[in-house]
C-alpha cells in the first residue's frame, strides 16, 4: 500500500537556522499519527512545508502519489490537504455558518448546498447550536472545534492538526479526542501535532518524534514514551539514565 | 437555520425594492431643482461607495484612489463623445471595461502589499494619473474638456431643461450596485472576499485563491465606479482633472461606507443618504468661503461614528434586531 503522505529528505533553512534537516517520514492512509517533540523541535515548520504555505528549501513532499512539492496552499487544499492552526485563524466578523462556508465552497459552488454541507459539519463537530454566532464571541475551545469544522468542509483525504488539543480543560481535551476519531472513523488520515503527551497517546495509531530539526525516533506511542532518546530530548540526560 | 437565513436575504431584497420605488416617486413631491440636485448627488454617492464598498469593504483592500477609476469613466467618455462621436452609452462600457483593466493591471503588484502600503500606493496611483491628464493636451490638459450640448436626447444622454433624466439614472445606478453587491454576498466571491479580509492565511487553506479575490474585487468595483464617472461627465457636462480625478472623490466614495457600515449591504446607502445632503447643504450654507467647512464636518462626524458605533450606523439596526429575537 503506498502512502497517503510522504516527504523525502525535506530541509528547511532560515538564513542560518536549519528548522529541519532531512526528514523523511511517512503517513498512511487511514492511520492518526502524532508529530511530536520538544519546543523549537521544527513540528510546524514541518506542518506549514506539508500544507504549502512554502516551499522546502530542499526535498520533496508526495501526496497521494503525486509531487506536490511546489504547489502553492489552495492548491493542495484542493487536492486533499486541510489543516487548522495552532493560533487560531477564525473569519472572526463572520458567523460560525459563514465560516465553514468558505471551506465548503472548494467542492461545492452551489450556495444552497455549500451551506448544507457546512451544517452538516458543524453538527458532526457539535457546533450547529452556535452556527449564527459571530466567530469572535466563540469560546477557545469552540474556536478549535470551528478550525476543524472549516478544515473537514474541504473535504480533505489528509487532516492537519496543529496543536488543537493544547490549551483545553481536560473535559473539553476529551471531547476534542473523540472529534478525532469519529473523524478518522470517516475515512480521513490525521497527522496532527501535540504537546499533551498523556491525551495524544492513547489517541495515536504510531508517533514520530522530531528533535533539532532532525526525526529521532517513530513507531508505536509506548515504545516512543520509553524510549531513552525521547526522555533526553525532552527532560535531559539526568533522568533518562533512570529508563 | 437554512429558511432563517434565506428569509433575511429576500428581507433586503424586499425593503430595496419598496425604497427605489419610494425613491423614483420622490420627484413627483420635490420640484425644487437645488434638491432635486442634491438627490441626484446623493444617489450617485450611494452607487460609487456601493461599488468602493465590494473591494475595501467586502475584500477588505482600503483603496483610497478610487478617484483615477471616477475620472477614468468621465474621460472615456467624454474624449470619445468629443473626438470620435461615441454615444455616451458605449463610452460607459468602455470607461468601465478599461478602468477594470486598469485596476487589475494595478493591482498585480499592489496586491502584494499589505495594510497601510497598499493604501499609501493607491493614493500615489491616483495622484499620479491626475498629474498625468493635467499634461496630456490632446486630453485638454488641465483646461479639460466641454461636452458640447446638441440637444435634449436619451440617445446622447443630455439634458438641459430637466434633472429627472439623471435623477433615474442615478437611481438606477444605485439599484444596479446595490444589486450587484446583494448577489455577491452570497455567492463564492462574497465568501472568499470576507474571507481574504479577516484573515488571508487562513483563506489560502482553505483553497481559496486570494490573489484572484481581489482581482476580482478590484474589477468589478472598478467597472461600477467608471459608470459613475461617465455619468458625472454626462451630468455637469464639463470636466476637467481636478473636477473628477482630485483626491475628495475617493474620500466622497470612502467616508459613506465608513459612516453607514464598511462592508455591509446597507452601509454604504445609509451613509450617502446622511452625508452627501449634509455636504451639500454645508457648503452652500457656509458659502463661496466656506470651502472646507463641509470636510469638518463630516470629519467630526466619522469621528463620533467611530468612537460610539465602530461597526457604522447599520449596527444600530441589528443591534435592536438581535435584541428581538
Amino acid at each position: 500500500m503506498t502512502a497517503l503522505l510522504e516527504t523525502r529528505g525535506v530541509w528547511q533553512r532560515f538564513g542560518g537556522l536549519v528548522a529541519n534537516s532531512d526528514v523523511s517520514i511517512s503517513v498512511g492512509r487511514g492511520e492518526i499519527v502524532g508529530l511530536i517533540g520538544p519546543n523549537g523541535a521544527g513540528k510546524s515548520t514541518l506542518f506549514n512545508l506539508i500544507a504549502g504555505v512554502l516551499p522546502p528549501t530542499q526535498g520533496s513532499i508526495i501526496f497521494d502519489g503525486e509531487d506536490v512539492t511546489r504547489l502553492p496552499a489552495a492548491e493542495r487544499c484542493q487536492r486533499g490537504v486541510g489543516r487548522t492552526f495552532q493560533v487560531v485563524k477564525s473569519f472572526e466578523t463572520m458567523t460560525v455558518i459563514d465560516n465553514v462556508i468558505v471551506g465548503a465552497l472548494i467542492r461545492n459552488t452551489k450556495m444552497r448546498i455549500a451551506r448544507q454541507k457546512a451544517y452538516e459539519v458543524l453538527e458532526f463537530c457539535g457546533l450547529a447550536a452556535r452556527a449564527e454566532v459571530l466567530a469572535s464571541d466563540l469560546v477557545p475551545s469552540e474556536k478549535r472545534r470551528l478550525e476543524v469544522a472549516r478544515a473537514l468542509a474541504t473535504e480533505p483525504k489528509l487532516l492537519l492538526l496543529d496543536e488543537v488539543l493544547t490549551g483545553l480543560t481536560p473535559v473539553e481535551a476529551q471531547t476534542g479526542v473523540e472529534l478525532v476519531r469519529k473523524v478518522r472513523a470517516t475515512g480521513v488520515t490525521v497527522l496532527m501535532v501535540e504537546h499533551v503527551m498523556e491525551i495524544v497517546m492513547p489517541l495515536v495509531d504510531r508517533a514520530i518524534v522530531l528533535n533539532l530539526g532532525k526525526v529521532l525516533v517513530e513507531g508505536k506511542p509506548a515504545e516512543v514514551v520509553r524510549n531513552p532518546e525521547v526522555i533526553t530530548a525532552y527532560l535531559g540526560d539526568r533522568h533518562a539514565v533512570g529508563a | 437555520m437554512d429558511t432563517h437565513f434565506a428569509q433575511r436575504r429576500r428581507r433586503d431584497l424586499i425593503v430595496a425594492l419598496c425604497l427605489a420605488a419610494l425613491a423614483a416617486l420622490a420627484p413627483l413631491f420635490v420640484k425644487d431643482v437645488y434638491v432635486q440636485n442634491i438627490m441626484v448627488l446623493t444617489l450617485m454617492y450611494a452607487a460609487l461607495s456601493q461599488s468602493w464598498n465590494i473591494l475595501s469593504g467586502y475584500c477588505g483592500q482600503i483603496s483610497l484612489g478610487h478617484a483615477l477609476y471616477f475620472g477614468l469613466g468621465a474621460y472615456t467618455t467624454a474624449l470619445l463623445f468629443t473626438k470620435f462621436g461615441v454615444l455616451p452609452w458605449f463610452g460607459m462600457l468602455a470607461g468601465g471595461a478599461i478602468s477594470a483593466l486598469i485596476a487589475m493591471a494595478l493591482g498585480y503588484p499592489c496586491f502584494r502589499l499589505r495594510g497601510h502600503y497598499f493604501v499609501i500606493a493607491t493614493i500615489v496611483i491616483a495622484e499620479i494619473a491626475l498629474l498625468l491628464i493635467q499634461n496630456w493636451d490632446w486630453a485638454g490638459a488641465a483646461l479639460g474638456i466641454d461636452i458640447p450640448m446638441r440637444g435634449d436626447s436619451w440617445l446622447k444622454f443630455q439634458f438641459t431643461r430637466s434633472k429627472l433624466p439623471y435623477f433615474y439614472f442615478a437611481l438606477a445606478l444605485a439599484c444596479i450596485a446595490w444589486f450587484v453587491t446583494w448577489w455577491l454576498e452570497d455567492s463564492k466571491w462574497g465568501y472568499w472576499w470576507r474571507a481574504v479580509k479577516d484573515n488571508p492565511d487562513a483563506a489560502e487553506s482553505l483553497g481559496v485563491v486570494v490573489f484572484n479575490s481581489k482581482m476580482g474585487a478590484a474589477a468589478v468595483s472598478a467597472f461600477l465606479v467608471a459608470v459613475g464617472g461617465s455619468f458625472y461627465a454626462q451630468f455637469v457636462s464639463y470636466i476637467d482633472p481636478e473636477s473628477v480625478m482630485g483626491f475628495q472623490f475617493s474620500l466622497l466614495m470612502a467616508l459613506p461606507a465608513v459612516l453607514g457600515g464598511i462592508g455591509t449591504l446597507w452601509g454604504p446607502v445609509l451613509g450617502a443618504v446622511i452625508l452627501i445632503p449634509l455636504t451639500e447643504l454645508t457648503r452652500s450654507f457656509v458659502g463661496g468661503s466656506g470651502r472646507g467647512v463641509d470636510l469638518i464636518v463630516y470629519g467630526a462626524l466619522i469621528v463620533a461614528i467611530s468612537l460610539a458605533l465602530p461597526r457604522g450606523l447599520v449596527s444600530v439596526f441589528s443591534l435592536r434586531k438581535g435584541a428581538a429575537r
